[in-house]
């Protein structure tokens, strides 16, 4: 077999650019940290003292996250099954009845109207999601966030018991991964072969177990790489909610640079989300390889 | 054992089957011979409703099935059926595979089920298969792995819709023994396939189907060595040759 030297090249080119792409990173922090603190040097004193308040100011970006992604897992699961049922434009069904019906199939009339009102529905729902996918993804999320509080600010300026930012914080960017999380469902579910549904159904399961027990077990290992990338794109979008006064890390952040901390606010808020994105992602990738079945979803790289 | 009568199907406006009718006596294996379209497919999958008829009885057991008061759940429990992609649940190994479906829709006891998938699995040769997956086996293990998933369930009969020609040639023969094995203990069978030297040795019947319809019916030494009709033998010659 031939592969074998290709083969060979192939983890050599992947050796120099992950080498390359080490040196890249090194270089372009130890350039920024240059930029940063350069001659003034970190005050060390004021990150010791202070680094318990942006731990707590990063709760409030985590807590926003977290509801907004849960809530939004929901929507997405919702949003993205609904893209994948199948479903023929009316006037093709029409069309279709018509002209089984001049060649000869005796259907009913009653048996129409039911299939035509059942896949109507079905059209315009799909419809209906697809618009709101396409909405969310085609504006900047910067601009859903204003729009929400806005919206939320002027309809409902005293809420009891919960803070107009924060429910609008966690309403934009809820609307915003459902959004997102649509996508990533439709692609998983899509992703499970039809003949896996066929052969379940051929063994006598319902419709609703065939879902439960074949196609939903694949699909959802298949979404778990996408969604942490979602959960991690949503977090550090959160620090956008700064603009609509959410005292989140960005907000504290920007507080201290005016009285005069810009270099260690810098170090503690990029520090902070380094960590926390970088944990949640090697955690997640334990799990998945750990979890991995093969033949479905991403096969381990070799070498 | 399984009867139909004057089977209609439209996909939209294409006609594709045009009134089949034919009966399957316990223990017999009738194979389904033709040209690609020929609605070959489509009539297996109208048999366990995976396709329902637009018009036309299916009779399982002397009891017409694609009737509103029958689940299709249930006629899919009667009939088993196997895949030309073998469509193996990518997520479960081989053993999971075969005890899905008794666990599932027959509520057996977990270990009663697994008992007896070993046993199958034994039947079809794969006794050290069981904790395989899918990707994990050759093309002619998996489709032997599907055949012991459809037995699990205890069906009367089995559909085979052309278990072999997604198989690279030297798996064909062991998936073939399988079914040849099968037949001679007794299964009621119906299968769509081009292997001919299958079909003239296990074949009780052959049917001829092209453009929706049932050209010829018969012996396989009829239908091989005297077709009658123009198509069929234009078929057969091209297939035997």
């Amino acid at each position: 077999m031939k592969p074998k030297r290709g083969y060979a090249r192939e983890r050599f080119v992947r050796s120099v650019e992950t080498t390359l792409a080490i040196l890249i990173i090194i270089g372009a922090v130890a350039f920024i940290y240059d930029i940063l603190a350069g001659s003034r040097g970190l005050d060390i004193g004021y990150i010791s003292a202070n680094w318990l308040r942006y731990v707590r100011a990063v709760e409030i970006n985590l807590s926003i996250t977290t509801i907004s992604f849960i809530l939004g897992t929901g929507i997405g699961f919702l949003v993205g099954w609904v893209r994948t049922v199948r479903s023929p434009p009316i006037p093709k069904i029409l069309r279709d009845f018509r002209e089984a019906e001049k060649a000869g199939a005796a259907r009913g009339k009653p048996a129409l109207a039911a299939t035509v009102i059942a896949a109507g529905l079905r059209h315009y729902v799909k419809r209906v999601a697809d618009a709101y996918v396409e909405a969310i993804r085609g504006t900047p999320l910067f601009v859903q966030i204003i729009f929400v509080y806005t919206v939320i600010t002027t309809f409902y300026p005293r809420l009891p018991g919960v803070s107009g930012e924060f429910l609008a914080g966690v309403v934009a960017l809820t609307v915003n991964t459902g959004g997102y999380q649509g996508e990533i469902y439709r692609a998983g579910l899509q992703t499970v072969h039809t003949g896996q549904v066929e052969a379940a159904r051929a063994m006598g399961l319902s419709r609703w177990g065939a879902m439960r027990l074949v196609v939903l077990p694949q699909a959802l290992r298949l979404v778990i790489p996408p969604l942490t990338n979602e959960f991690i794109g949503l977090l550090k979008a959160s620090a956008l909610l700064y603009y609509i006064s959410v005292l989140e890390i960005t907000f504290l952040t920007k507080q201290e640079t005016y009285v005069g901390h810009h270099f260690e606010s810098f170090a503690l808020i990029t520090g902070i989300f380094l960590l926390i994105t970088v944990t949640l992602s090697k955690v997640i990738q334990y799990f998945e390889v750990k979890y991995r079945i093969p033949g479905l979803g991403i096969q381990p790289t070799p070498g | 054992m399984i009867r139909t009568e004057n089977i209609h199907k439209y996909f939209g406006a294409l006609h594709v089957l045009r009134g089949i009718s034919l009966e399957v006596k316990r223990g017999d294996v009738l194979v389904i011979i033709g040209p690609s379209g020929s609605g070959k497919s489509t009539f297996l999958r109208c048999i366990n409703l995976l396709v329902r008829p637009d018009e036309g009885k299916v009779f399982i057991d002397g009891v017409q099935v694609n009737r509103p008061e029958i689940s299709p759940e249930w006629v899919r429990e009667q009939v088993g059926m196997v895949f030309q992609s073998f469509n193996l649940f990518t997520h479960l190994t081989a053993l999971e595979n075969v005890t899905l479906a008794p666990i599932r829709v027959k509520k057996l006891p977990k270990a009663e089920a697994e008992t007896k998938a070993q046993e199958l699995l034994a039947r079809v040769g794969l006794a050290e298969k069981a904790e395989a997956y899918p990707a994990q086996l050759s093309g002619g293990q998996q489709q032997r792995v599907a055949i012991a998933r459809a037995l699990a369930m205890d069906p009367k009969a089995m559909l085979f819709d052309e278990p072999t020609s997604a198989l690279d040639p030297e798996y064909i023969r062991e998936v073939l023994d399988v079914m040849t094995n099968l037949a001679r203990d007794g299964m009621t069978m119906i299968v769509v396939t081009h292997e001919m030297g299958f079909a003239s040795s296990v074949a009780s019947r052959i049917v001829f189907m092209d453009t929706g319809l049932i050209l010829e019916e018969g012996r396989p030494s009829d239908i091989f060595e005297h077709p009658k009709n123009e198509r069929t033998r234009a078929f057969v010659s091209k297939i035997l040759r």
